[in-house]
């Protein structure tokens, strides 16, 4: 019982302070960091619990944001279905591209990603020019109607909707972390003999995690997609390819909050240095650097352990009688 | 269906891409061979050469001197980034190695953007003269960058087959901890070979000055071209990389002949399908697989 009360008192904080964010920070800017971080949920578990390292994920987020393009463009109006038809679809890709990749080592697996972005790009920016109007890219911002309780068209609402979403997606990790199933992730990345040794399947694992991952990243990408009002094929440009990778880790890989954290620092720094002097890149990059030679922990993975010890030394000092 | 003269500028052009491919892809063999890394940042070093070439051209008036510049500058940046980052980082996974000189990159092309600026630079192509092959007039530079290749392919057989610290390197690609247990110092070779491949690097950059425009994202622009180049080739083989390089120029100018966005797909559908069929690429050895 006393787990399940700590379980939701680390969602709660969390999102309080990401609350925080939409109450200090602009709009535009809480939109972009909850956005951005449910794109880093799906990196994170990938590269932090089962071990594979992509530099395609940009792909996924095309996967996502076409198909809702797609429907509010041509078809409908109605946003909630062009989400859903995003997720539907990015659950099929993944499912379909997972059965051949997961099969690769984790380098090799990083490559075969990037490749698969490339093509995506070129495939959505000149072999499907007629449908997807190339570099131009799709404006449906006008074609989209309000909807009843939550309207995605207003900015407004549409950060209490990604925020919920995000939240849901936060706690569905948080439980697959104490699941079996996570566990055998985490076994699938430390030792895979010992694993198949306990008969479990490895390939099946890594393809679950897999799907759930990038049915995430479409997820994401359908939400920038309803947020934008537009699509283009620079949504996965390979120049990009990495952001969610260079996210996670300076978020701290295999956290909870990293993503978040990561998302905050990189989302504001990108910000707030792109205002200040015009090539944030060398800042980004150096701090990446920095934070593979100072062991890898990245911002919450360093700070973790601080706040654990600096709450429980007040615990102690209190004498709490749980303790 | 498509006319002669096409069709031969069109090899001629692939072979020079492919040249530039090699240059670039046999650096970031040889590092995956023998220190097992992944060295991103050689795009880095590609784009320092490109750079210096520029400058130099701008200052002296000739493009062969700025080559030879962007070389010494990429070996210098090379062996700095190697002595600050790399030494640390020997041991650890592959992937590590991979995230943090991707850092490198990064941080380097923001570099590159402070001093430079944004804009695209052009370098004029330092030799004019062309030459008649089956009636179809050829650029003699494209010719010169693919015989520069193939030296440098001689030349890089020749260090590893006959020089004491080319065998050991390829020693080293074999079984490190053996080399190691000979007495050999195998972090003075990581440095050597990693110098070997900044300058190589540097070389492609400032020959390939040229043929594009000289900006700053040049690195990431090839980056994915000469991944897979390594990958088709199978890591660590350098017949390999350079038969891999001139498929890929093939298939990148001549498939832009039959039908424009091939070019830029291609490459990639093979290379999904060579992986998923034969993961260790056309000429890796077993050895490597670990």
């Amino acid at each position: 019982m006393l787990n399940i009360f700590r379980w939701w008192w680390g969602i709660l904080l969390a999102f309080f302070l990401l609350a925080m964010v939409r109450v200090f920070l602009p709009l535009p800017f809480a939109n972009e960091v909850i956005i951005f971080s449910i794109y880093t949920m799906g990196c994170n578990f990938l590269l932090g619990r089962v071990g594979f390292i992509s530099f395609g994920q940009p792909a996924y987020l095309a996967v996502g944001a076409y198909p809702t393009a797609f429907y509010l463009y041509y078809f409908g109006q109605n946003p909630y279905i062009g989400i859903l038809l995003g997720i539907v679809v990015g659950m099929i890709v993944s499912a379909m591209v997972g059965a051949f990749f997961v099969r690769l080592r984790s380098d090799y697996f990083a490559l075969v990603n990037l490749a698969l972005a490339v093509i995506v790009f070129y495939l959505m920016e000149k072999v499907l020019a007629t449908i997807t109007h190339g570099d131009n890219g799709l404006w449906f911002l006008a074609n989209m109607s309000s909807t009843p309780v939550l309207d995605l068209t207003k900015p407004r609402d549409f950060f209490i909707f990604s925020f919920l979403a995000a939240m849901a997606i936060w706690a569905f990790y948080k439980y697959l972390d104490d699941s079996i199933f996570g566990a055998c992730c985490m076994a699938t990345k430390t030792n895979e003999d010992k694993l198949r040794f306990l008969g479990y399947s490895n390939y099946s694992i890594r393809w679950m995690a897999f799907i759930i991952a990038n049915t995430t990243t479409a997820f994401a990408g359908s939400l920038y997609a309803v947020y934008l009002g537009f699509v283009s094929p620079a949504i996965t440009s390979p120049a990009r390819a990495a952001d969610p990778v260079v996210v996670t880790i300076l978020g701290g890989v295999g956290t909870l909050y990293g993503p978040i954290v990561g998302t905050v620092a990189y989302t504001g720094m990108k910000d707030l240095l792109s205002g200040w002097i015009a090539n944030w890149e060398l800042f980004i990059g150096l701090l990446l650097v920095f934070i593979m030679l100072a062991g890898e922990k990245g911002i919450w993975g360093t700070l973790e352990p601080i706040l654990r010890r600096a709450y429980f030394r007040k615990r102690l000092l209190q004498g709490s009688p749980e303790s | 269906m498509m006319d002669m003269q096409l069709l031969i500028s069109g090899v001629i052009f692939g072979l020079s891409i492919g040249s530039i491919f090699f240059l670039l892809a046999i650096g970031l063999s040889l590092c995956f061979g023998l220190m097992r890394i992944i060295s991103l940042d050689q795009l880095l070093y590609y784009s320092v050469g490109a750079y210096i070439t520029f400058t130099i051209h701008v200052v002296t008036g000739n493009t062969w001197l700025g080559v030879l510049g962007g070389m010494v500058a990429a070996g210098i940046v090379s062996l700095v980034v190697e002595r600050f980052v790399f030494t640390r980082i020997y041991e650890r996974d592959i992937a590590f190695t991979m995230i943090a000189s991707f850092g490198i990159l990064f941080a380097g092309i923001g570099a590159i953007k402070y001093v430079w600026g944004l804009a695209p630079r052009p370098v004029p192509i330092p030799m004019e003269a062309q030459v008649t092959i089956l009636g179809t007039a050829i650029p003699v530079y494209r010719l010169i960058v693919v015989g520069i290749s193939l030296l440098v392919y001689g030349g890089i057989w020749l260090f590893l087959n006959r020089s004491i610290i080319g065998k050991a390197i390829r020693a080293g690609i074999e079984d490190v901890e053996h080399v190691e247990g000979l007495g050999v110092n195998v972090y003075k070779l990581f440095t050597v070979t990693f110098i070997i491949a900044g300058i190589l690097s540097g070389l492609a950059g400032g020959l390939h000055a040229s043929l594009i425009m000289v900006d700053p994202q040049m690195g990431l622009e090839v980056l994915a071209f000469v991944f897979m180049v390594v990958i088709i080739g199978g890591l660590g083989s350098i017949k390999g990389t350079l038969a891999s390089a001139f498929i890929v120029g093939q298939v990148v100018s001549l498939g832009s002949l039959v039908y424009a966005p091939l070019a830029q797909m291609a490459p990639f559908a093979i290379m999904l399908l060579i992986l998923l069929v034969k993961p260790t690429g056309l000429y890796g050895s077993k050895l490597l697989k670990r």
